[in-house]
């Protein structure tokens, strides 16, 4: 048995090159991916543990053992080896604060008798978060996982209190469009029945309630594969029923009556959603001179919950749910832009930042202050 | 009737008296322990007259906090009516001066009660992980050492069998979960047991000696008596298939082992890891002492429920199983010389069975608290009216534990014994006592790697029924609090096949003509080198579910990479470590076979790193209990007891990490001491008094 020993010098000699170019590359590369840089060290640090195993494997044999001392210190070597791996990973890997946590277990339970508003919305939030929702869905921005859908742009808010708690209760009933997989139709826990109290699900609910966006229409699907409601036949059908006045939920409002039913306008002035180059109003201040086909779900949602002054046209955001009004939505863009002619979806707009969602408070997009 | 017979007759008379008197005062002194099982609205009670007393005083002390100015008013307004009093019992229960003395809490000095607790249960589960594991790793041992004697080829038959029910559990729960073979359990436990007992009484007759035909033959046996006795209406393929599978597993070992060529190395190896084991075993019972008096002091009141819930395990099933283990321990150790020389193995080998039967039961019955204290069973208000004590013991994650411990505490074994031999290896001078202890760390390090190939499967299996019961502990362990902690597990797991296979390749450094799998194998390291990455890769860097104060937000991996931590990369990752660890460990094989190896001349890194391996296992394994112990977070038993103790929060990674290293490096330092007692310091004293180093052979028949 012969094997030709080196020497640690000739051992890194082409290993050590290596190593430094891949590590370069490595670096390069998942830049280029958009991998965050603590991604970018891990890799790195992986590529030097690669060199330290094949600088291993190639070392020339150790040398037996001269006494009892070198083998105590050998030993004890082959424990601290480790020993100081693992302590210095757990200690270099990102803590949290035990005494934050502390804090939290130590809050009194949330009992909404006395508190206003806003604090029982920040209480939801927090059992949103003790309960790990997080975990699955998204709330815009915050949030890791797309297991379940994001309830932000989902605008989870928009639907009724009574549907929102079944949901929560009973998740199997209602499957969220894009997650009818048999992974996903078991994903969500049945148990908050029992785990929560009628003041923390109310809590809960009042924060789930202020999940919506004023600036874009509500998204399905789960990611990547969604699309926005603009684009989904089952609501514009829904539109439909609520242009021409037959759901039950918005009794007194009928889009037809003036737009009309099929997209011609019954009455003077009335906006004619067939021509896609009918520019938006001149009579709000908010004015944007863009022609239909380019309105952006903003100035869509503004026009109808708002109401255009000195018209007709009331504000039907302080009357109907605004669930329904984006349907309708949906469905008269059908007019100028039928579905069964588009050849390519509506893009899924990005997801709001922190900063757009506080704008949507400070420009007062919400006709209620809660968000 | 003789005058003589009389007072015999009395005396008779007196002592049955006695007994029944005893019998009568031993149960009413019972009544304590029973009055748990009884059910309420049963009309027998067997509480005896104080117990009854004190629970109907207990009863008027809680109506008396409710109520109490009302009472006082009563009080007055009876004694106001002139009513005769009611006599004052309180004699009867008062305990005396101790019920108004409050002893101020005690706080374990530099640790605090939780860490002393913490340290307390993971020395004394390590030590009790090594009398478990290693007597499994002990009788396959002795079994591969004893001449085929007549009484050795019948206790084979039942060792073959006992092994038959472990791997074909362990392979059926794999397909039960990870395929969804329903029962799939069942089909592989019975299948397998059955093939392997078949095939073993028919080679025990000489019949069936051919590898194929005991295989095929054991396959088709074993599916037919899985499928006859697992209760499902309808027969699916895929059980079939499992069930003979599995058969085909229990005829093969079955008929391997019994024409196996014995060697006497197994069974000096055997024998000098038993001499370990029993001292393992006191310090098991020692620091089970301690960890039931730390906790006595610093969580009396849970540890007191804790009992309470489980008072048929605890004061009876508990100390039967342990006492029975005790003596069937030391006839174990104590016996095989003399069994040996009696030509007596086959006995011998029984006995150590039993051992692991009973070992086995003691690890499944301490396992219920263990898991009702994570996952009690729902719903929480039924616990003592509706179920019994079997309900509360066979939790929704009982099996799942015992299941990876199971399969945990050999993978333990493997790896201790490598460390043994390192120890050994490097304690010796003789040349041929080199040799041996090198071929010792080959034996334990095979052992342990192979064993520890379903270790991940057991723990996703453990995970995944986690989450069935409550999501909220699956997600504070995978995605929350304990994520970094995980993290540390994928790096430790990547740790362990690492330093395997590096062991391997210095392994192969001593065969000859081996080397011609070096080049593969170098590409199996690259391999390797980046399934560990993936398994490292987090979704994001920070040690929570949201970011919290002083944590950067922005470390989140992008959606479109966000792939990479997840549960399919992962199980990429793991299934690369595990065929590249199979792969080589194959060209080891093949390399043994075709190569001479040179035993005694290992290169001491390899021998390092076996204490490595061994070190990394043990403190994966220790890691690993610290996360399912914390993953309770601040419930003694989740959602039943609550911990209200100022240590209730989850200690950080680091903390937790220098923490584990401590309590790790304590159980080495005994370890070594152990292995010094048990092994080294006997040896050297027999190679002065010129005594052969090896245990007796066995005489011939």
């Amino acid at each position: 048995m012969e094997i030709k020993e080196k020497t640690f010098r000739q051992n890194i000699k082409f290993k050590l090159p290596v190593f430094m170019v891949l590590s370069g590359i490595i670096w390069v590369v998942a830049g280029k991916f958009n991998f965050p840089i603590w991604w970018q060290i891990e890799f790195v640090a992986f590529a030097f543990v690669g060199l330290v195993i094949f600088i291993i494997m190639d070392l020339p044999a150790m040398a037996p053992e001269k006494g009892p001392v070198q083998t105590t210190v050998r030993l004890l070597g082959a424990y601290a080896v480790p020993s100081i791996i693992f302590i210095t990973v757990t200690a270099q890997l990102p803590q949290f604060d035990p005494l934050y946590e502390l804090e939290k277990l130590n809050r009194p339970p949330i009992k909404l008798e006395g508190l206003a508003g806003p604090e029982v919305i920040a209480a939801g939030r927090e059992i949103f978060e003790s309960n790990k929702c997080f975990n699955c869905h998204k709330v815009f921005w915050e949030g890791n996982s797309d297991r379940g859908p994001n309830l932000g742009s989902k605008q989870i808010g928009l639907y009724s209190t009574d549907y929102i708690k079944e949901q929560i209760l009973n998740p199997r009933k209602d499957q969220a469009p894009g997650f009818e997989d048999k992974k996903s139709k078991k994903a969500m826990p049945t148990y908050y029945g029992d785990d929560l109290s009628d003041d923390e699900l109310d809590a809960l609910v009042a924060f789930l309630k202020t999940l919506r966006d004023p600036t874009h229409i509500p998204v399905e699907g789960k990611f990547p594969n969604q699309w926005t409601w603009w684009d989904d036949p089952k609501i514009v059908a829904e539109g439909k029923v609520v242009y021409e006045g037959l759901e039950p939920q918005t009794e007194g409002l009928n889009c037809a009556v003036c737009h009309g039913t099929n997209g011609i306008p019954l009455m003077t002035g009335a906006f004619d959603f067939r021509d896609p180059n009918n520019m938006d109003t001149t009579k709000m201040p908010d004015h944007m001179p863009l022609p239909l086909k380019d309105w952006p779900d903003e100035l869509y949602y503004k026009r109808v919950t708002r109401g255009i002054d000195a018209s007709p046209m009331a504000p039907w955001g302080m009357i109907f749910p605004h669930l329904y009004l984006w349907k309708a939505e949906a469905y008269a863009r059908t007019f100028h832009d039928p579905l069964d002619k588009r050849t390519e979806k509506r893009p899924v707009p990005p997801i709001p930042t922190k900063e757009e969602i506080a704008r949507w408070t400070t420009d007062g997009l919400f006709l209620d202050p809660l968000l | 009737m003789d005058a003589a017979q009389i007072p015999q007759k009395k005396l008779t008379s007196s002592i049955k008296l006695t007994f029944l008197f005893l019998l009568f005062y031993g149960l009413m002194h019972l009544a304590p322990a029973l009055s748990v099982n009884i059910g309420a609205g049963t009309s027998f009670t067997f509480f005896g007259p104080q117990i009854v007393a004190a629970e109907e005083d207990e009863d008027e002390e809680e109506d008396e906090d409710e109520d109490e100015d009302e009472d006082e008013d009563e009080e007055e307004a009876e004694a106001g009516d002139g009513e005769p009093e009611e006599e004052d019992l309180s004699y009867l229960y008062d305990i005396g001066p101790a019920k108004e003395i409050q002893n101020a809490q005690f706080v374990f000095p530099g640790l605090g009660n939780r860490k002393a607790t913490w340290m307390a249960a993971q020395l004394h589960i390590l030590f009790a992980s090594f009398i478990l594991g290693c007597p499994m790793f002990v009788v396959i041992m002795e079994v591969m050492g004893a001449r085929r004697t007549q009484g050795v080829r019948k206790s084979i038959i039942l060792s073959n069998v006992f092994l038959g029910v472990l791997i074909g559990t362990v392979v059926g729960i794999i397909g039960e979960i990870i395929i969804g073979i329903h029962l799939g359990v069942l089909y592989g436990m019975w299948a397998c047991a059955f093939g392997a007992l078949v095939v073993s009484s028919l080679n025990y007759f000489h019949k069936l000696m051919d590898v194929k035909s005991s295989a095929l033959a054991a396959g088709v046996v074993g599916t037919i008596f899985a499928c006859l006795v697992t209760p499902v209406e309808h027969l699916e393929t895929s059980a079939i298939i499992l069930a003979f599978v599995n058969g085909i597993v229990g005829g093969l070992l079955a008929n391997l082992i019994m024409f196996a060529e014995a060697d006497f190395k197994f069974e000096r190896l055997a024998h000098e890891i038993t001499k370990v084991i029993g001292i393992c075993y006191s310090f098991t019972a020692l620091t089970g002492g301690l960890f039931l008096l730390v906790m006595l002091v610093a969580y009396k009141d849970f540890i007191s429920y804790l009992v309470n819930t489980f008072p048929v395990l605890f004061m009876i099933g508990y100390p039967t199983l342990f006492i029975l283990e005790t003596i069937v321990m030391y006839i174990y150790v104590y016996s095989w010389e003399p069994l040996n020389k009696s030509n007596k193995k086959g006995r011998h080998i029984v006995t150590g069975i039993v051992l692991n039967i009973l070992g086995l039961t003691l690890l499944c019955a301490l396992d219920g608290p263990a898991t009702f204290m994570q996952t009690p069973p729902k719903p929480y208000g039924e616990l003592f009216t509706v179920m019994s004590e079997w309900d509360r013991l066979t939790t929704a994650t009982w099996m799942p534990l015992n299941y990876h411990r199971l399969v945990g505490n050999g993978t333990f074994g493997g790896f201790m014994v490598g460390i043994i031999a390192a120890y050994m290896y490097l304690w010796s001078k003789d040349p041929k006592e080199k040799e041996y202890y090198d071929w010792v760390g080959y034996m334990g390090n095979a052992i342990g790697v192979m064993i520890m190939i379903p270790l991940p499967a057991m723990g996703y299996i453990f995970v995944a029924e986690i989450y069935q019961y409550d999501a909220t502990i699956g997600m504070y362990i995978m995605s929350d609090r304990e994520s970094m902690f995980m993290l540390v597990q994928g790096l430790l797991v990547g740790t362990m096949f690492i330093a395997s296979n590096v062991y391997m390749w210095i392994s192969m450094q001593r065969i000859e003509n081996a080397q011609r799998f070096f080049p593969f194998m170098k590409i199996g390291f690259v391999l390797i080198i980046i399934a560990a990455t993936i398994w490292f890769t987090p979704r994001r860097f920070f040690a929570t579910m949201l970011p919290e104060p002083g944590m950067n937000p922005a470390m989140v991996l992008p959606d479109n990479l966000a792939f990479l931590a997840l549960m399919v990369a992962k199980n990429t990752a793991a299934f690369t470590l595990v065929a590249i660890t199979l792969i080589n460990y194959i060209f080891y094989t093949i390399a043994t076979r075709t190569g001479k190896i040179h035993w005694g001349k290992i290169n001491p890194l390899g021998l390092y790193t076996l204490i490595f391996m061994g070190f990394s296992d043990i403190w994966l394994m220790s890691w690993m209990g610290t996360i399912r112990e914390l993953s309770r977070m601040n419930w003694h038993i989740y959602k039943v007891f609550k911990d209200v103790t100022p240590e209730k929060f989850t200690p950080a990674l680091g903390e937790s990490g220098f923490f584990v290293t401590i309590i790790v490096w304590i159980f080495f330092l005994i370890m070594t001491a152990i292995i010094w007692l048990g092994i080294k310091y006997p040896k050297s004293k027999e190679e002065k008094e010129t005594v052969p180093v090896e245990a007796t052979p066995q005489m011939a028949e």
